[in-house]
């Protein structure tokens, strides 16, 4: 069945271009991962692209650090919704670390998001905002273009911000390293099948 | 999304399950259905991300499944089931999510729950944190957001960013909750589907 559902999804993955790609060897994306657009997608050392996520790096370069998670549903280099600046000199810049989770957008146009930021599930990340180290964006937050968010701020959907003073960026980095490991096992790469 | 369904894209299975061709099922060998359960168009269930520390006692062989579902359980369009992570005995592990039987899932909801009981109405956009256990006869209501570990008792009416408990179903109220009619509605046969 697996083999049916896939042909049935191919044109609508090749309605965009398909984006050029640089790999680390060691990343683990997952066969129907979307990347699409005309500038380049780098992907660092580690990192893991699950099933259904989508990198879009129409509105510019796409890169993602080493050990970040990729969620399924995601979008990343979403298109904003006022139209794109040519300007920009870069899409979306995910730094090490990050947990992109299932269904959250991340505009583009020089979004950049700091090393062990947490991205929520379903949350929105306007074009041009700057997230600090260690941010923590919980469920269906939205951060607004081109805002800058301080180093470990968590923000709530209802507005609430406040600083997390757990200090535990170590463990959170050790515990991500773990996650890496177990879905490497888990998800069948495919980095192949972008390369062209 | 905005590609015209074709008509006549239902399996159905020997114990009635109603599956989408296009349902996204990821891992299908750790997905388990109760039967009588209907998995509409863009559900994804993640079922590859089964549990990978073997428990102490070694259970039986097979018993890795990723996501338990019952019977008569609706899933909606855009719905995502993933099991919940986290770290066990020093190394990262899914768990299995284990659904009750009449369960309904509503569009765009997305499910890490731990357990989730029996007649329990999930509406739509509602975000079910990592390890939340909702017991039997519970109603979420829509864009609540369930807090990772939460615990909702039976009979409760939850809503809220993050979830509140905000009453109780009436007395009475539990025939709602039923998904027979519900899943004899949805018609697979082509020449039937009228909606």
């Amino acid at each position: 069945m697996a083999s049916n559902k896939r042909q049935s999804i191919l044109p609508r993955v090749q309605a965009g271009p398909k984006a050029p790609v640089n790999f680390s060897s060691s990343i683990t994306i997952a066969d129907t991962a979307i990347l699409t657009g005309n500038h380049t997608i780098n992907i660092s050392s580690d990192s893991v692209i699950h099933p259904r996520s989508k990198l879009d790096s129409s509105g510019g370069r796409v890169t993602i650090g080493r050990r970040c998670i990729v969620h399924e549903r995601t979008h990343v280099g979403a298109p904003g919704p006022a139209p794109p600046s040519s300007s920009a000199s870069f899409g979306v810049l995910l730094e090490d670390y990050v947990t992109v989770e299932v269904a959250a957008v991340i505009e583009s146009g020089e979004t950049t998001i700091a090393e062990g930021c947490l991205i929520g599930i379903g949350a929105r990340i306007g074009k041009g905002a700057q997230l600090g180290k260690h941010c923590t964006i919980t469920a269906k937050s939205v951060v607004s273009p081109g805002e800058r968010v301080p180093d470990y701020t968590v923000v709530y959907s209802n507005g609430v911000r406040r600083l997390d003073k757990r200090g535990v960026n170590d463990l959170k980095n050790k515990a991500q390293a773990r996650q890496i490991e177990v879905l490497r096992r888990l998800i069948p790469s495919n980095p192949a099948k972008f390369k062209d | 999304m905005s590609r015209k369904q074709p008509k006549g894209e239902w399996i159905e299975t020997d114990t009635g399950n109603k599956v989408n061709r296009k349902a996204n099922l990821i891992g299908t060998q750790h997905i388990m259905l109760g039967g009588k359960t209907v998995i509409m168009p863009d559900a994804m269930i993640r079922g590859d991300l089964a549990r990978t520390a073997t428990s102490a006692a070694g259970g039986p062989p097979g018993s890795n499944t990723a996501v338990f579902i019952g019977r008569y359980c609706f899933l909606s369009k855009g719905c995502c089931l993933r099991p919940p992570g986290r770290i066990y005995k020093g190394a990262f592990t899914y768990m299995p999510l284990r659904l009750g039987d009449h369960v309904f899932i509503g569009e765009g909801s997305i499910v890490q729950a731990a357990t989730v009981g029996s007649h329990v109405h999930i509406a739509k956009d509602v975000v079910v944190g990592e390890f939340a256990i909702i017991k039997d006869y519970v109603r979420i209501m829509e864009g609540t957001i369930i807090p990772a570990n939460m615990v909702i008792p039976s009979f409760s009416i939850v809503a809220g960013q993050p979830a509140r408990i905000i009453g109780e179903v009436p007395e009475g109220g539990h025939e709602a909750f039923e998904l027979r009619e519900r899943y004899k509605s949805v018609k697979t046969n082509p020449l039937a589907a009228g909606s």
